[in-house]
């Protein structure tokens, strides 16, 4: 079964002067949020970006694929906490995305949960769209 | 222009089918929208996922693309309406996968005719970072009208 997902955005003016609006999403979670590009390309003064709302697509789909695999392997997770971050060079594009997971794990051995996190980390579905992402890395450690 | 980072954070507790996450922007515009898989794959129910985010990203991210493609040809626009949808689709073996990212945009512009505002708006998706990157393993479609007939008004 096919699952969509619709975001809608409104732009007025050039590209260096104007400014852009996130109006709705299909579920509703959020919207009204703003976007210029000196907030992309500069100092973000609270609005979001494409690479901000990149990270949270990727920290979220790799959480899930993590858990799932964890589970899996009958290691299901208590908590996982991870932060994605998105390096982007204008002119060029994304170069690089940073996967950091902490998590606690009944069980599992320190080399077993980075080779679960990379598991997730090639194959969930975001990692998947965005493969031609030039680095895309994964750090993971055990919290006590 | 030197290197940008965004950053973004998540919590998931449990398991996949019956633990749910929330994430937050290192921005702060957004914090805590919870998640889960059944949101993310059934009704949403208020709820975001990893393909609205990447609806959001794409869309904003082509808005931005399309008003600098305008007004490279001198055709400045006064307003944009972009819509991206991401579809996720289970594909063999069960596993799901992000198979298409649809753009559709209608743009107030004078002095373009539809055709030459298409060509202008598939050049925007060659040019935006997300379209190349997603175009490498799922199908990015462009689609763009003229608000109110063919010269614009």
């Amino acid at each position: 079964m096919a699952t969509d997902r619709r975001a809608d955005v409104t732009w007025r003016g050039d590209l260096m002067s104007g400014r852009g609006r996130i109006d709705s999403v299909t579920s509703g979670a959020f919207g009204q949020l703003e976007v210029s590009w000196p907030a992309r390309s500069e100092q973000p003064g609270g609005k979001t970006s494409p690479e901000e709302l990149i990270a949270a697509a990727h920290a979220t789909c790799f959480s899930m694929a993590l858990s799932n695999g964890l589970a899996q392997e009958g290691h299901a997770p208590e908590e996982l906490k991870t932060s994605a971050t998105v390096t982007f060079e204008p002119g060029e594009g994304i170069i690089s995305i940073a996967l950091e997971v902490a998590g606690r794990v009944p069980g599992l051995d320190a080399d077993a949960f980075q080779g679960a996190a990379k598991q997730a980390k090639e194959n969930c579905p975001v990692s998947k769209a965005l493969a031609g992402v030039p680095e895309i890395s994964v750090d993971a450690r055990l919290a006590s | 222009m030197p290197r940008v980072q965004r950053n973004a954070e998540v919590t998931w507790e449990g398991n996949v089918a019956r633990g749910s996450g929330a994430i937050s922007a290192a921005t702060g515009a957004f914090q805590g929208l919870p998640y889960s898989l059944a949101t993310r794959i059934e009704r949403p129910n208020g709820h975001t996922s990893p393909e609205e985010l990447l609806a959001a990203a794409h869309a904003a991210c082509f808005a931005m693309s399309l008003a600098s493609e305008l007004s490279s040809a001198g055709l400045p626009p006064e307003h944009l309406e972009v819509r991206a949808t991401v579809t996720l689709d289970e594909v063999e073996g069960g596993s799901h996968r992000i198979v298409s990212s649809e753009l559709l945009a209608r743009a107030r512009v004078t002095g373009v005719d539809e055709a030459g505002l298409q060509r202008l708006a598939e050049a925007a998706s060659a040019g935006c970072t997300l379209s190349a990157l997603i175009e490498a393993s799922a199908r990015v479609s462009v689609t763009a009208t003229l608000e109110g007939g063919t010269d614009g008004d």
